[in-house]
């Protein structure tokens, strides 16, 4: 008999009390950690060297005006790729904060400064207002990071985030940017 | 020696969310080659499908396929395809053509994209433009897929912003964010060879923890789709799914009279707070989730018992209770 079984919906309520009482506040994936990013993105590395860069007044207003973006730190993570004292290219750090959301990623700069690529290095959410408390940011900025925040093992998928991919791209004109000022 | 086998997971921003690609089951090396592959496939995809680049498949179709045939990549051939298909099959219901003319209440009874042998392509009318966005994602995440499978991964998943796909023995717990309230979890799915996409609410936790209005557009009011707060459909391939979630969003129960063709099931959240799934779409749902009676239907939600109703709050505390959740709770099951 050609009946199909689908047709048919079973209905479920959901508690809204019980629904609220189950959702995580916060969660992170860490995808790679810098050393990995590096790997990947130079595989011909011998070293990486990193290069303290340090905005002054006049590079800030050069890299605001060049991306139309924001600079909201006062230097950038920056390491040289090299290969028997060859330049093989940059490696940028660079974060993208948004009211529930925080982003790590890196940039791979080839050495004329176009985009090689650009990984996600950490990914965490939070619904408790602690994204935006200074206090809960300064444990990951500015680390390379072995402590796994990670609340439990389930894959957790990271859906919409239209905006937030977004700010990564313009995140990314902003390294372009800085790489014009300051490692050209 | 032991032979090595790790696992990796990486993200880049791609298709204007984030796509995470995993893979399990060979030396680290070769899993970070093959999920370069995948990557590599993704952003094709999204180079030929991209409507906001005039040198894409699309942005040329765009300009140039209203006055005459227009040559595309196969794999923009064969979404299209596929759209044109969805089209018919829902009797013009699920559609990527926009500024199609005439009265919207009678929808299209043929689609307005023609294809052609030989990968061409032309529109019906002058007015009309495609955005593939309610499908180029899902074919995306099945082209990745491929890509890891075809360099001898045993395990992996592809996941574009939500609509995912996975392949090997391992059963993958996917949790659904509840549409009226996205920093919450609905219920988590578990799936296994196959592909999971969903739709609600543009959503974004860089803005806001609320959800705006859908991007799917209803042809009946031509404004967004409200009638179904969040659907989520599991299906053979990450392209089915993800364009019959549009389906679903559009027109509820009624999409599943169509769902069995594609081996697919579902299920959603009406905007009074229902959860319906389809009978074989409510295997391997686990949550917090109980089962009404269809008489149920009449009655008000069932109040707050015990501890839940002491926590209820504004915001969503802490992950406790969720942890030990490994089995499906028995309440969730059904009967």
């Amino acid at each position: 008999m050609p009946r199909s079984i689908t047709t048919d919906w079973v209905r479920w309520t959901v508690p809204t009390a019980i629904v609220m009482s189950i959702a995580p506040a916060a969660y992170a994936t860490r995808y790679l950690t810098v050393e990995e990013a590096q790997r990947l993105a130079f595989p011909a590395a011998t070293r990486f060297v990193e290069a303290h860069v340090i905005f002054r007044a006049s590079d800030v207003t050069a890299i605001e005006r060049l991306s139309e973006q924001k600079v909201r730190t006062r230097g950038q993570q920056v390491w040289r790729a090299q290969a028997d004292g060859r330049l093989l290219g940059f490696f940028v750090i660079d974060y993208v904060i948004g009211k529930h959301l925080l982003i790590d990623y890196s940039v791979a700069l080839e050495p004329d400064g176009r985009v090689k690529g650009v990984e996600v290095l950490e990914y965490r959410e939070s619904y408790g207002s602690e994204i935006t408390s200074h206090s809960w940011l300064r444990q990951f900025v500015g680390k390379t990071g072995r402590d796994q925040i990670t609340i439990d093992k389930d894959i957790r998928n990271i859906s919409g985030a239209t905006l937030s991919s977004q700010h990564v791209t313009e995140g990314v004109k902003r390294i372009l940017a800085v790489y014009e000022t300051c490692l050209r | 020696m032991r032979p090595a086998f790790d696992s990796a997971r990486r993200a880049r921003p791609l298709l204007g969310t984030f796509v995470e690609i995993s893979a399990r089951g060979a030396p680290r090396a070769d899993l970070d080659a093959a999920i370069d592959r995948a990557f590599e496939a993704v952003a094709e995809v999204h180079r030929l499908m991209s409507a906001h680049d005039s040198r894409s498949d699309v942005g040329r179709l765009n300009l140039e396929a209203a006055t005459h045939l227009v040559r595309v990549h196969p794999w923009t051939y064969e979404v299209l395809r596929a759209a044109c298909e969805l089209h018919d099959a829902t009797a013009g219901i699920f559609d990527v053509a926009l500024g199609s003319p005439g009265p919207r209440s009678a929808l299209q009874a043929r689609s307005d994209v023609e294809l052609v042998s030989g990968h061409r392509v032309r529109f019906r009318h002058a007015a009309v433009r495609i955005d593939l966005g309610g499908i180029a994602k899902g074919f995306a995440v099945d082209r990745a897929l491929a890509c890891l499978q075809a360099s001898g991964v045993p395990r992996g998943m592809v996941n574009a912003g939500g609509d995912l796909a996975v392949f090997g023995e391992d059963v993958t717990v996917v949790r659904i964010r509840d549409p009226r309230n996205p920093g919450c979890e609905l219920c988590r799915i578990e799936v296994r060879n196959a592909a999971l996409a969903s739709s609600g609410g543009r959503f974004d936790p860089f803005e806001s923890s609320e959800a705006m209005d859908s991007a799917i557009i209803d042809p009946e009011t031509r404004g967004p789709a409200r009638r179904i707060r969040g659907a989520t459909v599991r299906a053979p391939s990450c392209m089915i799914a993800d364009a019959l979630t549009k389906l679903v969003m559009l027109t509820g129960e009624a999409a599943a009279a169509l769902l069995p063709q594609y081996g697919a099931s579902a299920l959603f959240v009406s905007a009074d707070g229902d959860l319906r799934a389809t009978r074989d779409g409510s295997a391997g749902v686990h949550g917090w989730l109980t089962r009404g009676s269809r008489r149920a239907r009449a009655l008000p939600r069932p109040a707050a018992r015990g501890r839940a109703a002491g926590r209820r709050s504004a915001r969503c505390p802490r992950v406790g209770r969720a942890r030990g959740q490994g089995r499906p709770s028995r309440r969730c099951r059904p009967r």
